[in-house]
């Protein structure tokens, strides 16, 4: 077994009275492509959001490379709760995320969206980080839309261009929350080469998705979740002759 | 009006030139000096309303209530006369009248703010957060730039009503364009020409930050224009889609 890059340790999430995430653990090997499958409300990019703190976790941990992250807040203690909040962008400038709505920054051009983080969390002087902004959206077909704003972009484009500003920081994981869901059927299949070629790369990542013939493809592991918990999960071949009946339920109603 | 005189009499208004447009410069300063200090003050106001900090939140409410909700009439005696008489400070009258208009406009400015800056959807400051920028990076780069855009026709409605607003501070006896076309109309028995010329150079002046508003945002509509109402509608399912 090759070392553990992702730990997340016992994490529930609660929103309001809700309980979002109940007691998941779930371990993310180097080099593992995991996908989280399950209903719409199951908890996935809930789970997803807990792994960079953008929705941190009420419980449990994370441990990321060694280091265990818990969110941290004090009534009282403002100066601690704001050590702690500086400390986050450290964590989260490991992981790189890719977002449903793209959420490219639409008054930056295509090579300004990439060039924020290398200049901003890398501290890469300018001519430095055009140069490995524009390498990256020519890696992703957009070596010609580079000045672009993402108005003039497809949502494909748009996709392309917020996976390159994350994997020009160089992040040590990936996490995909289901990226494909506001694109276009005929730009789909498109983004998903994108992953594969990642996957091929050997990149880490974790990809939360509904499309389960990429799903299976790809994946080393599959997680299956519903309400709020891993109910099983194991190497695509498990999964798709699962004996647990959520999952049978589930995989039945999608691929029919 | 007797019957010798002309209908309008243009001859007191060009012996009153210079104090017209002397006037009418005291009448600009005033107002772009209160809407920039008014832009400032908003800003800062509108960011303590969004704090997490409930003792801001509560300061910068009480702020915007205290400075919309009063008439700029009783505003202006209270820094000028109000001041010295309670506490002893004495304030010229042109920074009385400019501090008047500051505060009233950055009333309702930091509203105007507030509301720009939660129109830019959440899953712009998530993005930001997630490549590892810092809180006040998020806000900087990528939260005021869009909502700066948002508000530049509110903005711009604001300062044109400062420019009108300042004739009041005739009330305390800066000597703007109001004061001066009350003065020289009572001094040559020519008010209806002496209020319409004033009126006309507000009316200048309006229209030319009218045109300075609509460059502004043709700026900034490089970007924008039709993108504003798709990411909008972005902002709805991001929040609703939060828990899958």
């Amino acid at each position: 077994m090759s070392e553990t890059l992702l730990k997340i340790n016992n994490v529930t999430k609660v929103f309001g009275t809700h309980v979002v995430l109940k007691d998941i653990d779930l371990d993310i090997v180097k080099g593992e492509v995991v996908c989280i499958i399950g209903p719409s409300g199951s908890g996935k990019s809930t789970l997803l959001r807990c792994i960079n703190f953008i929705a941190p976790p009420d419980q449990g941990e994370i441990i990321f490379e060694g280091k265990t992250w818990k969110r941290f807040h004090s009534r009282f203690n403002i100066f601690a709760n704001r050590k702690y909040e500086g400390e986050l962008p450290r964590l989260r400038s490991e992981i790189g995320m890719v977002f449903q709505h793209f959420n490219v920054f639409p008054h930056m051009t295509a090579v300004e969206n990439v060039m924020l983080g290398l200049t901003k969390v890398r501290k890469e002087g300018r001519a430095k980080a055009r140069e490995i902004a524009e390498q990256s959206l020519i890696q992703v077909g957009l070596g010609d839309k580079l000045n672009q704003y993402p108005e003039k972009l497809s949502g494909g484009q748009k996709q392309r261009v917020a996976i390159a500003r994350a994997l020009a920081l160089n992040p040590k994981v990936m996490l995909f929350d289901e990226v494909t869901s506001s694109l276009d059927p005929e730009l789909v299949s498109g983004i998903l080469d994108e992953i594969r070629r990642l996957a091929k790369d050997g990149m880490t990542m974790v990809i939360v998705t509904h499309e389960m013939n990429f799903a299976f493809q790809v994946a080393n592991r599959i997680v299956f979740m519903d309400e709020g918990r891993i109910v099983t999960m194991g190497t695509p071949d498990e999964i798709r002759n699962t004996t647990d009946p959520r999952a049978r339920a589930f995989l039945s109603s999608i691929l029919g | 009006m007797s019957n010798s005189q002309p209908f309008f009499d243009f001859a007191p208004i060009w012996q009153s030139r210079v104090l017209l447009i002397e006037g009418f410069g005291i009448a600009m300063f005033s107002a772009v000096a209160g809407i920039i200090l008014a832009i400032i003050l908003g800003l800062i106001i509108a960011l303590m309303r969004l704090s997490r900090f409930k003792i801001l939140r509560g300061f910068a409410f009480i702020y915007t209530q205290l400075f919309r909700g009063v008439p700029l009439y009783v505003l202006i005696l209270w820094i000028y006369f109000g001041l010295v008489y309670a506490v002893g400070i004495d304030i010229p009258r042109i920074p009385s009248g400019i501090i008047a208009l500051a505060l009233l406009n950055s009333g309702y400015l930091s509203e105007t703010f507030r509301s720009g800056i939660l129109a830019v959807s959440n899953g712009q400051r998530e993005a930001g957060q997630a490549l590892g920028l810092k809180g006040w990076q998020v806000a900087r780069y990528i939260i005021l730039p869009q909502a700066g855009r948002i508000v530049i026709p509110p903005t711009g409605n604001q300062f044109i009503d400062a420019i009108k607003d300042s004739a009041i501070l005739s009330i305390i006896g800066v000597p703007e364009l109001m004061k001066v076309a009350q003065e020289q109309a009572n001094l040559f028995y020519r008010p209806f020409e002496f209020y319409t010329v004033a009126g006309l150079l507000y009316l200048v002046a309006v229209l030319i930050v009218s045109r300075g508003i609509t460059a502004l945002e043709n700026r900034f509509a490089k970007y924008s224009r039709k993108s504003g109402s798709s990411e909008n509608s972005v902002v709805t399912t991001a929040t609703t889609d939060a828990s899958h």
